[in-house]
């Protein structure tokens, strides 16, 4: 299994090094903010700087899904390991393993980064309890349920659908987060779609004929 | 290789993957049609207003130096992005917010929360001594400094400690004046506390019985979204005299008048059910009725009653009179409100009298207003939200939640775009929205993606005429597009089950499945459907699966030509037929 999650991660290590380059973009523009004195109002340089940054960033997690299940689906990847001594659902359980540390990667410096923001301020009381942790798993299950995304419309010989399809469903998908903001609502509607796309991406997966 | 998942558990999680991903784009088209009906509709029907108000005393109002009366205007703004859950979640989580524990926060110098884990309110402040420093009865005059104090339901301290007790769901008057006095309910506790900052004494007023139908959800200070809502009062004003050297100036209020709209000798309480109770501040007992909320009225009519959650926004505001006496017999001031005064002419006696108030609410798709005065005894005067329009000479009016949908330019065609992308939506959810139509908070059936509160068949509802077949039926019709996509998407399934061999079971599974669930049920069964290429069957001619033993449609089996060996064999040379094998093609093609 080790030597799967490995291989997935040499694999794609594009998408771990880009990662971690926009993670650091976003510490750099958190910490700045936090640090500005200029007149003009930092949220407005924010939302400019960071909704396309973001916006790459899911596409990039979706493009990830997508460039796993289509270059087995064409390559015959699974296929051949299954001949050795590996089961074709470890594979599929090594790539969303892989999928999900490329997320953290991304993840867990910026929450490292809030965190410590937020201590450094040194508000004499607690202002917003439980925002950090709020907004980083909503940001961590949108980053994964459109990665999810990807490995469902990665499943395919043509180019166009892993493409095209990957971007319109991941752009129907990502406003979710402005129509239900950060409470319960969303988490339990990503659960439940998290769940439901893996379980199709794994029947897919495990049916087709080698 | 054996599926690890069955065949309905797949369905379920395509289904329920479609069903997000159709949901989200149709929420999107409904909101825009919403937005363009609310925002196409004239100014006019957007605000309400009554002239006199009707509060003020006749003594004032009818004053010959009167150039207008007092009026009270109730204006509704369109903002609906803010309605957004993700505005929502920041609104409402920032210091002062409806769900933020931060009841003030106004510099480090000057803030108070509620500690959950303590179960105390902890407010900080910097004690500014009063100069020139007047000795008070009962007053602690101290030098600046900042305070730090804990308060519970038993007292208040400097120091966090056990004796002084827990709050465990307070709400506070978020109208927190400069007296330092708070007011509070807890609705665990059951009772009203009142706590004064500069004596640090907690007065617990008597606890509600278990049988008490109070159920307070906001004190003092009533309003839900004051993004959505403006509810302002004039007084009665007076043309600016020579005194005033300003007689070309705008008229002037016949009394002071002080922003600080308090309710006199009372707190407004508004209870669960919508009703707004006067709270004594003294006594911290309930002391009347001040009036309710006022039901909008809506495109089919519903309730008179509506409770805080049924509504966009609400705003009450309370109108009191008060009189301050001083030293001098002579001098003695009368002002709308509760106005502040300097240590150095303070008042020996002060006389508040409650007048009225005033409420104003948001229909819950924000189309409707109405606004309402109540006297002192609660008796109430209301009146509704409609666009006066010309016709043929004549002036009509039409309530303004039917003129959005129809009365103003190209809402016809956002009203059909709206119930257009409803039918899209599954029937049985719509089914489900008309019986929930009530349930959800207001604010949030803006944001609902699976019920909607909202759409038309949910009004209907809501609507209050008629008996329930005769509602249920007139909701029925308004999904009636949905019901007819949903039947022939369902005979569309029910031809191709036929052909790609489903059993008749699972056929009928998918047939209620789409007339169920519309256009997400077809998505779903075309996306779940057998990928496999179908042959012509070689007995009736009609297409068949390769991978079933016998045709689904004729039931017959494969004719399957056996293959027979050739009775001859290309050797070296020469030609050689076996006797024996020969014999055995014979016989062969004899059979």
């Amino acid at each position: 299994m080790y030597a799967l999650i490995k291989r997935e991660i040499q694999d794609h290590i594009a998408y771990f090094v880009g990662a971690a380059i926009f993670s650091a973009v976003f510490i750099v523009i958190s910490v700045s903010l936090t640090h500005s004195k200029g007149t003009e109002d930092p949220s407005i340089f924010a939302i400019g700087l960071g909704t396309p940054v973001a916006t790459v960033v899911i596409l990039g997690f979706c493009a990830m899904g997508a460039n796993q299940m289509y270059t087995d689906k064409n390559r015959k990847i699974s296929a051949f390991l299954s001949t050795l001594a590996v089961s074709r659902s470890r594979i599929l359980l090594a790539r969303i393993i892989t999928g999900i540390l490329a997320i953290l990667t991304l993840l867990v410096p910026l929450a490292v980064t809030a965190v410590v923001l937020s201590h450094l301020s040194n508000p004499p009381i607690p202002m917003y309890p439980g925002m950090v942790l709020e907004t980083f798993t909503i940001s961590f299950l949108m980053a994964f349920a459109c990665y999810c995304l990807g490995l469902l419309t990665g499943w395919n010989s043509s180019k166009i659908t892993p493409t095209l399809g990957g971007i319109v469903l991941t752009c129907i998908l990502v406003p979710l987060i402005f129509v239900k903001g950060f409470g319960v609502h969303i988490v339990v509607i990503l659960v439940l779609f998290i769940i439901a796309s893996l379980l199709r991406a794994w029947h897919t997966f495990m049916t087709t004929s080698l | 290789m054996k599926p690890l998942i069955n065949y309905p558990v797949k369905v379920f999680a395509t289904g329920f993957v479609v069903l997000v991903l159709l949901s989200l784009p149709l929420l999107w088209i409904r909101s825009a049609c919403e937005t363009s009906l609310i925002e196409g509709m004239p100014r006019g029907a957007g605000y309400v207003s009554i002239t006199p108000s009707r509060l003020v005393p006749p003594e004032l109002e009818n004053d010959p130096n009167v150039v207008s009366h007092s009026s009270v205007y109730g204006g509704r703004y369109t903002r609906e992005p803010l309605s957004l859950g993700i505005a929502d979640y920041f609104r409402t989580r920032k210091p002062g917010g409806r769900r933020s524990n931060v009841y003030l926060f106004e510099s480090k110098g000057n803030w108070m929360y509620f500690d959950k884990k303590s179960g105390l309110i902890v407010h900080y402040y910097v004690d500014v001594p009063i100069l020139p420093p007047i000795p008070q009865p009962g007053r602690i005059n101290r030098p600046m400094q900042s305070v730090q104090l804990y308060i519970g339901p038993e007292g208040v301290s400097e120091t966090q400690d056990k004796t002084l007790g827990r709050f465990i769901d307070p709400i506070i008057n978020r109208r927190f004046d400069g007296e330092r006095k708070l007011t509070l309910y807890d609705k665990k506790l059951r009772r009203f506390f009142k706590i004064d900052f500069n004596q640090r004494t907690i007065i617990k007023g008597p606890k509600l019985k278990k049988d008490d139908p109070h159920k307070p959800v906001q004190i003092g200070k009533l309003s839900k979204n004051t993004f959505l809502l403006n509810l302002s009062w004039q007084p009665p004003k007076i043309k600016a005299t020579d005194e005033d050297k300003n007689e070309k100036g705008p008229p002037k209020p016949i009394i002071p008048t002080d922003d600080n709209r308090d309710a006199g000798p009372y707190l407004l309480v508004l209870d669960k059910s919508g009703r707004i109770d006067l709270l004594d501040k003294e006594t911290l007992e309930f002391a009347g009725t001040a009036g309710r909320l006022p039901a909008p009225q809506t495109y089919f009519p519903s309730k008179d009653y509506v409770t805080p959650r049924d509504l966009l926004d609400y705003q009450v505001l309370p109108l009191a009179l008060t009189t301050q006496f001083f030293k001098d017999p002579e001098m003695v001031r009368v002002a709308f409100g509760d106005p502040s005064y300097s240590p150095e002419r303070s008042p020996f006696k002060v006389e508040r009298k409650y007048l009225g108030m005033f409420a104003a609410s948001v229909s819950r798709n924000g189309t409707a207003m109405a606004l309402a005065v109540f006297d002192e005894k609660g008796r109430e005067i209301k009146i509704y939200s409609k666009l006066t329009k010309q016709q043929r000479g004549r002036t009509t009016s039409v309530r303004s939640s039917k003129a959005v949908f129809f009365e103003t330019p190209w809402a016809p065609v956002f009203t059909i775009g709206k119930s257009l992308a409803e039918n899209l939506h599954p029937p049985i959810l719509s089914v489900a929205s008309y019986f929930t139509a009530s349930a959800f908070e207001a604010a949030s059936g803006h944001r609902a993606l699976f019920f909607l509160p909202n759409s038309f068949i949910a009004m209907k509802g809501r609507d209050y005429r008629g008996n329930f077949a005769e509602r249920f039926i007139s909701g029925l019709w308004l999904i009636l597009p949905s019901i007819i996509l949903a039947i022939w998407l369902a005979c569309r399934v029910s031809k191709d089950a036929v052909v790609f061999g489903l059993s008749e079971n699972a056929r009928l599974y998918w047939i209620i499945g789409t007339i169920a669930f519309g256009l997400t049920a077809y998505i779903a069964y075309r996306l779940t459907r057998l990928k496999i290429t179908l042959v012509t069957c070689q007995n009736c001619g009609k297409m068949r699966r390769p991978d079933m033993a016998k045709c689904h449609r004729c039931k017959s089996d494969w004719h399957v030509p056996e293959l027979i060996p050739p009775a001859w064999r290309v050797l070296n040379g020469t030609e050689q037929v076996p006797e024996d094998s020969a014999a055995d093609a014979e016989e062969t093609v004899a059979e």
